[in-house]
C-alpha cells in the first residue's frame, strides 16, 4: 500500500526540519486535482533557490518519467549566435565535473532507461523514462548537469558537427524543412521567432567554448527550471532527494526578458524557389495568437475543421475532390508569444500552384463568411478531446503536458481547463477568429517549383 | 487489471485487457496475412484494398464515413505489413457500440466501387510521388528491394506506379473475399470497456463473417544475392547521404535470436553502443547511427543506418564495414555485453507499461507465430546471454560476404570513391523519382 499523502504544507514543514540553507528550504507546496480524475493529484512545490517541482504520483505502471524544463529557447539568442539553445540540448549529455563524457547515457541505459531532449523557441526540455527504482539515479544525474557541466573544445567540435548533420537532415536536404525555415524568416522581421531553433549553419560552425560557458552560466540555474516527476514513486522521498541534490545550487541573475514587438504586416509576403522534387509545393502562413491566448484554442478547432483528418475540408477538397494535392498538413505554433499558423500543400505531379492557392483561399474565405454547422463543430471538438486524452495515457505523456503548460502558460493547472475551453467554443467564435487570422494582408506564402531534371 | 483471451463471433480470438484509468478504448481488428500475398505485378493490392474499404459501403460514402468516425471521437488507422494488416482504432469509451457497428460495416460490407478505386489509386500514386521528397523513406524502400529482390519481403507494401495502375476493382473484390474470413481475424482491445458487453458486441457485428481458414501464405525462406552490392539512388543537390547496409538477420524462433538481439543492442541499439559511439560521439559524422533486426513471420533483415554529410559518406561507409567485420569476428567486450543485458532486462518495464502495449504483445505472438513465452521469457533469456553465445549468434546469422548497401546521394559526387572501395562486387545507380 502506498503511504497516505501528507498535507503539502505539513510535508514542506517536515522536509524543511533541520535545513538551514534558504535555497534548500521548500517555500511553498500545494496540490490540485489532476483534471476530472479523482485518483490523481498534481503537487506543486518551490525550493528557496527558485526551482519549481511538480509531482504526479501515478502507480499504474512501475515506471517514472523525470522532466527538466529550462525556460530558455531560441528566442533568448541573438543574431550571429542562433542555435545556441539547441546546441546545449546536445552538450548537456557530455562531461561534468563529476562524470566523464558519455557517462550520463551509460548510466541511464544500464538502468534500463531512455532519455532525450528537445528545444524550441521558448524552452529546452530534457526527459528520461526509467524503472521506478531509479529515481535517485536520475535526480543525481540531472542535478549534476544543471550545475557542473564541463565545456571543452573537443566535445564542442564534435557536437557542432553532429548538429550540422542534424540541420542537413531536417532542413537542407528536406523540402518541407527548408520551406518552414524560410517561412518564419520571411514572416518575422524583428522578433527572434524569425530565426530557426536549430540555428543558421554559419552560426553553428562559429560557436566557441566562451559562447557556451556564458550561455550556461546565464540560463542553466534552478530559478530558470521546472522539474516534473510523474509515475510510481513516493512523493515525500522524491522531494527529499530533490532538496538534497538541488538545494545547494544558487539562483542565477537572469536577464530581464526581452520584449520584441514584431512589426505589423500590412501586405502579403511572397517567395518562390526551386528544388529537386517531383511536384510543386505551396506553404501559406498567417499570424496566429500566442498559446496562452484564449483565441489559440479557437484556432486549434479551426485547424481541425480545415485539416483534421480525412473528414476535414481541405483534405476532402484538395486531395479527394479536386485531386490537386498529394498531401495537406498544417502547424499551429504553440509559442509564448504570437507565432504562425501555416498550411502545407504538396501537390500532385503536374498540378499547378495557382489552382491550389485559389482553392485554399476559397476555403478560408468560406470559414470567414459562414459559420460551421453544429455537427461539424461537434466533430472537431471530439477529435480534439480524443487527442487530449490520448496524450495523458502514460506517465511520460502526463509529465510532458504538465510541464509544457507550466512553461508556456505559467500555470500547469491550465492544462485541466483546456478541455473545458475547447468545449465552450461556439461557431460564432470560430467565425470571428477566422476573420481575424485569415487576413490576406497578413499572409506569407512560399512556392516551391520542381527544379529541371526532376520528373513533373 | 485483467488481461485475458476468449473467442467471439463464432470462434474469432479476442485478446483484451480492461483498464478504466482513461476513458478510452484501443481496438484492433488484425489480419494474419499481409502484403506478402500480393502477386508479382500486383504489388500493393492489400494496401489499396484497405484504402478502398474505407471509401464506402453500399449506404455510406467515404466522406460520411469519415464524418461519422470523427463525430464518435475516434481515430482509425490501417497499417499493412508483409505479414499482417492491423486495423487500429482509439476511441472515446462511450462511442464503443456505434463505432464497432460502423467498423464491422466497413470491413464486412465495403462497396468496392470503381470510383472508389479511382480515388484510392490517385491518392496512392500521389503518396508514391511524395516519397521522393523523403530521403530516409526513399532509402528504406530501395534498400529492401535491393537486399531481397526475389522475395515478397523485398517488395514495398505500397506497390509501385505500374502495379497500382494495373489493379482492378474485380481483383480487389476477390482479394477481399479471401481475406475476410473468420480464421484470418484476431480482435484485440485495451481500455475502458466491459468484457461481456464487448464480446456480445463483436459477436453481433462480426457474426455474419464467412467461416474459413486464412489464405495460405507459403513463403520460401528469404535469400540474399551473393556479394557486396551497392545501389545508389541518385538525387541531385544532396548535402547528406542516407546509408543503409544489411544482410539477413534471424527470427524469434531461431535458437540464436535472443543472443543476437543482445549483441545487436551492444553494437547499434543504444545511444552508447559501439556503432553510435564511433560514428556520432567520436567523429560527429552522423546525427543518428543505429542497427536493428527486422520482424516478420520469417527471418528478416539485420540493418545499420547512418546519414553523414556527403563529404564524409565514403569514410563513414568504410568505417561501418570495418566495425561490422570486427564485431562479427570478435563479438563483444565484457562491458558491452553487461550494458546490453542490463538495458534489455531493466527496460522491460517500458514494454508493458500500458494496457495497449501488453495486448499488442499478445497479438504479435499470434501474428508473427512467436513461441508462446517469447515476450514473457525474453528478459530472463537476455540476462543469461554469454559473450560466447552472443559471438556465435552473430557469426552464425550475419554474413559479412553478402551485403546490400544502399545510398541516397548525388551519384556523381560519390561514385568515383565508391568504385575504389575494396571488396565491392557491384555498383548500380537508379534515379530517385522512378518508383
Amino acid at each position: 500500500m502506498p503511504p497516505a499523502e501528507l498535507d503539502p504544507t505539513r510535508l514542506c514543514q517536515r522536509l524543511n526540519r533541520g535545513v538551514r540553507r534558504a535555497g534548500a528550504r521548500y517555500e511553498s507546496g500545494e496540490r490540485v486535482r489532476f483534471g476530472n480524475s479523482s485518483r490523481l493529484t498534481l503537487g506543486r512545490y518551490r525550493l528557496g533557490n527558485g526551482l519549481k517541482v511538480l509531482t504526479l504520483v501515478d502507480r499504474s505502471a512501475p515506471v517514472i518519467s523525470y522532466h527538466t524544463w529550462y525556460h530558455v529557447g531560441s528566442r533568448n539568442e541573438r543574431p550571429g549566435k542562433t542555435g545556441l539553445a539547441h546546441l546545449f540540448e546536445h552538450l548537456m549529455f557530455n562531461e561534468t565535473r563529476n562524470l566523464p563524457a558519455g557517462e550520463y547515457d551509460r548510466r541511464i541505459e544500464a538502468a534500463g532507461g531512455e532519455t532525450n531532449a528537445s528545444t524550441w523557441t521558448d524552452w529546452t526540455h530534457y526527459h528520461a523514462d526509467l524503472p521506478a527504482s531509479e529515481l535517485p539515479l536520475i535526480v543525481e544525474l540531472e542535478s549534476d548537469r544543471m550545475a557542473n557541466l564541463v565545456l571543452r573544445e573537443p566535445q564542442l567540435r564534435s557536437e557542432k558537427e553532429v548538429v550540422a548533420n542534424e540541420r542537413r537532415y531536417r532542413v537542407d536536404d528536406d523540402v518541407e524543412g527548408t520551406v518552414g525555415e524560410k517561412l518564419y524568416a520571411l514572416a518575422y522581421k524583428r522578433h527572434p521567432y524569425g530565426w530557426p531553433t536549430i540555428g543558421w549553419m554559419r552560426d553553428i560552425e562559429g560557436f566557441t567554448t566562451a559562447d557556451c560557458r556564458e550561455f550556461y552560466k546565464t540560463y542553466y540555474a534552478p530559478n530558470n527550471a521546472t522539474l516534473v516527476v510523474a509515475g510510481d514513486f513516493d512523493e515525500a522521498q522524491a522531494l527529499r532527494l530533490i532538496q538534497k541534490a538541488y538545494g545547494n545550487q544558487r539562483a542565477a541573475k537572469l536577464p530581464r526578458p526581452r520584449r520584441v514587438r514584431e512589426t505589423a504586416q500590412r501586405r502579403p509576403r511572397y517567395l518562390a524557389m526551386k528544388r529537386p522534387t517531383p511536384s510543386a509545393k505551396l506553404c501559406v502562413g498567417y499570424r496566429a495568437p500566442a498559446f496562452p491566448d484564449a483565441d489559440y484554442a479557437v484556432l486549434s478547432l479551426l485547424n481541425e475543421v480545415l485539416l483534421g483528418g480525412r473528414g476535414s475540408r481541405l483534405f476532402r477538397r484538395l486531395v479527394q475532390r479536386d485531386g490537386l494535392a498529394a498531401e495537406v498538413n498544417s502547424s499551429l505554433a504553440p509559442f509564448v508569444e504570437p507565432g504562425l499558423y501555416d498550411i502545407w500543400l504538396s501537390l500532385r505531379p503536374g498540378r499547378g500552384i495557382e489552382a491550389a492557392a485559389v482553392a485554399l483561399d476559397e476555403e478560408l474565405a468560406r470559414l470567414c463568411a459562414k459559420q460551421v454547422t453544429p455537427k461539424e463543430l461537434e466533430r472537431v471538438k471530439n477529435r480534439v478531446e480524443l487527442g487530449f486524452l490520448s496524450s495523458l495515457e502514460t506517465a511520460g505523456g502526463k509529465a510532458e503536458q504538465v510541464g509544457f503548460f507550466e512553461v508556456v502558460c505559467g500555470d500547469a493547472a491550465a492544462l485541466f481547463e483546456r478541455m473545458q475551453i475547447y468545449r465552450a467554443v461556439t461557431a460564432a467564435d470560430l467565425q470571428r477568429v477566422a476573420k481575424l487570422v485569415f487576413d490576406p494582408a497578413q499572409r506569407t506564402r512560399i512556392d516551391v517549383l520542381p527544379a529541371p531534371g526532376a520528373a513533373a | 487489471m485483467t488481461r485475458n483471451q476468449r473467442t467471439v463471433a463464432g470462434g474469432i480470438p479476442l485478446v483484451f485487457e480492461r483498464n478504466d484509468d482513461v476513458p478510452l478504448v484501443h481496438l484492433g481488428v488484425n489480419l494474419r496475412t499481409g502484403s506478402a500475398l500480393d502477386p508479382i505485378g500486383l504489388e500493393g493490392m492489400t494496401r489499396l484494398l484497405m484504402r478502398v474499404v474505407r471509401l464506402g459501403t453500399p449506404e455510406l460514402r467515404g466522406s460520411q464515413i469519415e464524418e461519422r468516425i470523427d463525430s464518435l471521437g475516434a481515430h482509425l488507422s490501417v497499417s499493412v505489413g508483409h505479414s499482417y494488416v492491423h486495423v487500429s482504432a482509439t476511441l472515446i469509451a462511450q462511442s464503443l457500440v456505434p463505432f464497432v457497428e460502423l467498423l464491422a460495416d466497413l470491413l464486412l460490407r465495403p462497396a468496392l466501387r470503381e470510383r472508389d478505386l479511382v480515388q484510392a489509386r490517385r491518392e496512392t500514386l500521389a503518396e508514391l510521388s511524395s516519397l521522393c521528397d523523403d530521403d530516409r523513406a526513399l532509402a528504406a524502400r530501395h534498400y529492401r528491394r535491393h537486399a531481397l529482390p526475389d522475395h515478397p519481403y523485398g517488395r514495398s507494401t505500397a506497390g509501385n506506379v505500374r502495379s497500382v495502375r494495373a489493379l482492378t476493382a474485380q481483383q480487389l473484390r476477390t482479394h477481399h473475399r479471401r481475406l475476410m474470413v473468420s480464421g484470418n481475424l484476431l480482435f484485440s482491445a485495451a481500455g475502458a470497456f466491459e468484457e461481456r458487453e464487448l464480446a456480445a458486441l463483436l459477436t453481433r457485428c462480426f457474426g455474419p463473417l464467412k467461416r474459413g481458414k486464412p489464405p495460405p501464405m507459403r513463403l520460401s525462406a528469404p535469400r540474399m544475392p551473393r556479394g557486396r552490392r551497392i545501389l545508389i539512388v541518385d538525387k541531385p543537390e544532396r548535402t547528406q547521404t542516407q546509408i543503409l547496409i544489411g544482410t539477413l538477420g534471424s527470427h524469434e524462433r531461431d535458437a540464436e535470436h535472443v543472443p543476437l538481439v543482445v549483441a545487436n543492442t551492444a553494437f547499434g541499439g543504444l545511444f552508447t553502443a559501439r556503432l553510435t559511439h564511433e560514428v556520432r560521439s567520436k567523429r560527429g559524422w552522423s546525427y543518428g547511427a543505429s542497427s536493428s533486426l527486422g520482424h516478420e513471420q520469417q527471418r528478416d533483415l539485420w540493418s545499420m543506418w547512418t546519414f553523414p554529410a556527403a563529404t564524409d559518406a565514403i569514410d563513414c561507409l568504410r568505417l561501418q564495414l570495418e566495425l561490422f567485420e570486427t564485431w562479427v569476428r570478435d563479438g563483444l567486450e565484457d562491458d558491452e555485453l553487461e550494458k546490453a543485458r542490463s538495458y534489455l532486462v531493466k527496460s522491460h518495464a517500458f514494454e508493458i507499461d500500458t494496457p495497449s502495449k501488453r495486448v499488442e504483445q499478445l497479438v504479435d505472438t499470434k501474428i508473427f507465430k512467436l513461441p508462446a513465452d517469447y515476450y514473457a521469457g525474453f528478459s530472463r533469456a537476455a540476462g543469461k546471454v554469454s559473450r560466447k553465445s552472443a559471438r556465435l549468434a552473430v557469426q552464425r546469422r550475419l554474413s559479412t560476404r553478402d551485403l546490400a548497401i544502399c545510398l541516397v546521394a548525388t551519384a556523381k559526387d560519390v561514385l568515383p570513391a565508391l568504385q575504389k572501395l575494396p571488396g565491392i562486387d557491384s555498383v548500380q545507380i537508379v534515379p530517385f523519382d522512378k518508383l
